[in-house]
């Protein structure tokens, strides 16, 4: 209410002629764009998978169709061979792009100076340090950092731009997430679904989560992503799915609509 | 202050099913942050099978059904006939089935009155983006009357579930032919 | 004669008046660019079988003021790639008199010229990002082509923030809008890059420009134009468009005050 009144008070004779003399005009640098998109993940038993759409946006041209989000971390070259950690980066993609070569070279730097290569928990922490470490200019991006912890199991990360972390089973991040993220909470999650004939009311039981195996995920992966194309003008082009398993790394390509 | 869409919150989907219809809204009547109220339908009854979802400003959800309700009683005085599911001018989310012809309709509205006719389903409300996210996630053509209650219902409690401003509770109409049934769905309390 | 040599050169202080010595002072605020101020407009470029065309028109305008019509904006780097530069144009001779320094060195140490397109295209998004990180911008839209590590045809773009990106075809500026289109008509991205033959994409282009010249007011019908292939670079930077038809703009009306 206030603000409406603020306007009242503020309005002044208008002139069809441009105020000239009231105060320099300035024109601000502003350092960020958004190049839209969205990615995913989704951890099970003894896998973990990211996924993001390729689609390249600023406002409403498309840049590009090709421009994967999702990156193998501490790979021994360029395709990233021997990584055993994966990172998706979403929002503004020249700070993604940055991110992902800090901690790559991190990822690498440790297993040199240690002989052995980082667990997904360490590169975890050390992201977030980094995120924070420009808390006052942050990399404005969504990470979500992926692999098999100590016991084999599937590790998800998931960050805010100044480095908030919490390790989680499934988050989507991105200009779709808030499409993606229910549809996850209530497939992956079982969130508002109970067992049939448990009781009624208070009584009723809540199904509980567990780990869904690699067919299921990888179909709730592309239900999720060919969803959101439809809704969303930011996700489109073609689905990056990546996987990481005991076996090591896959990574494949889905066509999604192009519209 | 926010946009006056923004201050009250909730949420409305409507779904077509096989010679069904449903259409849910949310419970939560709230002051910006502040919930006021855990049982505040937002759907309006206003002929056998022609239902009317209103997401907004709750004041001008009030003043709108009200207006309608007058207007509805007008026509069937005027006409002697009870109304059918046609678009009107003033509401953002219609369902029903047509009495003549049997036809689920459902359409929705933007506040000035754009119509968009869906074969889906229509959302509006706070929770909107949340629920394109999950109606078209589950929804599926010629869902039965009793899937078609699961799956609105899934996607509504999943959606205001994401959304702040959304959620206290549930209300779901499936309009058949010759039958409604009305549930209450209780739905977090948070 | 004048004994003070301080005041040689300067305005004449009984008719303009005493000179305001503030136009010399070094000291006060660290000033950064915030805007452009001489720009070039569009640069376009598409990927054709063996090669990469790229080119643009060879104006830079001072606002909308067409302020020089002969200035060469594509810059060749060694002998394998061309950097085309859109916006503000100081800015592309600072980087332009950076990557010459850079090819010097590199031809006086021991292996020669190793930069690739996409090792300059690498080095400049990461000159761009320094910058934007620093609040200080060099204010351009650049595309880089030539070839990449493996000898495959490369064409990337990088701006003054740091994004960059990979297409078979692209455009700077108002090409985004008008030129994109038309070559992704000409040219569908699933059709392989093998099926497009150089006189299509130099066509191709030509077609572009020609457009853009019909509809962006701060474009030129003189052009440069630079195909790369593994026999050398061939730029012409002194290209006149032809075949132009302005009988579409008499059926133009309604714009304005415009009544008849």
């Amino acid at each position: 209410m206030t603000s409406l009144m603020d306007h009242q008070a503020r309005e002044t004779v208008g002139y069809s002629f441009s105020e000239s003399t009231a105060g320099v005009k300035q024109h601000g640098f502003y350092p960020y764009t958004d190049n839209g998109g969205s990615t995913l993940g989704i951890t099970g038993s003894d896998f973990a998978i990211l996924a993001g759409d390729t689609r390249s946006t600023s406002g409403y041209n498309i840049n590009s169709r090709m421009v994967p989000k999702v990156f193998k971390i501490g790979g021994d070259d360029e395709t990233g061979e021997g990584a055993n950690i994966i990172l998706s980066v979403v929002g503004f993609a020249a700070d993604g792009t940055a991110l992902k070569e800090r901690l790559d070279t991190v990822v690498k730097m440790y297993k040199y100076q240690h002989g052995k290569p980082m667990s997904v928990s360490a590169c975890a922490q050390r992201l977030s340090t980094i995120l924070y470490q420009k808390r006052f200019f942050p990399y404005y991006v969504h990470a979500i950092l992926a692999g098999l912890d100590e016991e084999g199991k599937g590790a998800l990360y998931s960050y805010d731009p100044v480095g908030s972390y919490e390790r989680e089973q499934c988050r989507a991040a991105g200009a779709a997430a808030s499409l993606i993220m229910p549809f996850l909470d209530n497939q992956v999650n079982f969130k508002n679904q109970y067992i049939p004939g448990s009781g009624e009311g208070h009584a009723l039981v809540a199904k509980k989560p567990e780990p869904l195996p690699l067919e299921t995920v990888k179909g709730l992966v592309r239900d999720a992503f060919t969803s959101a194309v439809e809704r969303h003008i930011e996700v489109g082009d073609n689905l990056q799915m990546v996987i990481i398993t005991k076996a090591g790394i896959e990574e494949v390509y889905h066509p999604l609509k192009k519209d | 202050m926010g946009s006056p869409f923004d201050i009250n919150g909730g949420a409305c989907v409507a779904m077509v099913g096989k010679d069904c219809v449903a259409i849910a809204c949310d419970l939560r009547l709230g002051m910006q942050a502040l919930t006021i109220s855990n049982n505040f339908p937002k759907i309006f009854n206003y002929a056998p099978s022609t239902y009317l979802g209103l997401t907004g400003l709750a004041t001008d959800v009030n003043t709108v059904s009200d207006l309608f309700r007058y207007k509805v009683n007008m026509y069937r005085l005027r006409e002697e006939r009870h109304i059918s599911p046609r678009p009107w001018p003033t509401c953002p989310v219609l369902a029903g089935i047509n009495q003549t012809t049997g036809k689920p309709f459902i359409c929705g509205f933007d506040s000035i009155g754009c119509i968009d006719f869906a074969k889906d389903f229509i959302v509006s409300g706070t929770a909107s983006d949340q629920l394109f996210g999950t109606c078209e996630g589950l929804w599926e053509p010629d869902l039965g009357p009793e899937d078609l209650f699961e799956t609105i219902s899934q996607a509504l409690l999943s959606a205001v579930d994401r959304d702040a401003l959304s959620g206290w509770g549930a209300q779901v109409y499936i309009i058949e032919k010759d039958k409604v049934t009305q549930r209450l769905l209780k739905g977090r309390q948070d | 004669m004048d004994h003070f040599p301080g005041t040689w050169g300067r305005p004449r202080n009984d008719v303009y008046g005493a000179y305001d010595p503030s136009y010399l002072q070094s000291t006060g605020p660290k000033t950064h660019t915030t805007s452009p101020a001489v720009t070039g407009t569009s640069v376009v470029g598409v990927k054709f079988n063996g090669g990469v065309a790229l080119a643009t028109d060879n104006l830079a305008s001072y606002g909308s003021l067409a302020r020089f019509t002969d200035t060469k904006r594509l810059r060749v780097f060694g002998d394998q790639a061309v950097v085309g530069f859109g916006g503000d144009v100081s800015d592309m001779q600072y980087l332009d008199r950076l990557l010459e320094s850079i090819d010097i060195r590199e031809n006086y140490s021991s292996h020669g010229n190793m930069l690739n397109a996409k090792n300059l295209h690498t080095y400049l998004a990461k000159v761009f990002y320094k910058r934007r990180s620093e609040f200080n911008p060099l204010w351009n839209h650049v595309l880089v082509a030539g070839f990449d590590g493996e000898g495959k045809p490369f064409l990337s773009s990088a701006d003054l923030l740091g994004t960059t990106f990979s297409a078979p075809h692209l455009a700077t500026g108002f090409g985004a809008h008008l030129a994109v289109p038309i070559l992704r008509r000409l040219f569908p991205e699933e059709k392989p890059i093998e099926e497009i033959s150089r006189e299509e994409a130099v066509d191709a282009l030509k077609q572009c420009l020609k457009v853009l010249f019909y509809r962006d007011a701060r474009s030129l019908d003189k052009y440069s134009i630079a195909v790369i292939t593994k026999e050398g670079i061939d730029l012409k930077e002194d290209e006149q468009l032809e075949g132009q038809s302005w009988a579409f703009a008499e059926r133009i009306k309604g714009y304005g005050a415009q009544t008849v």
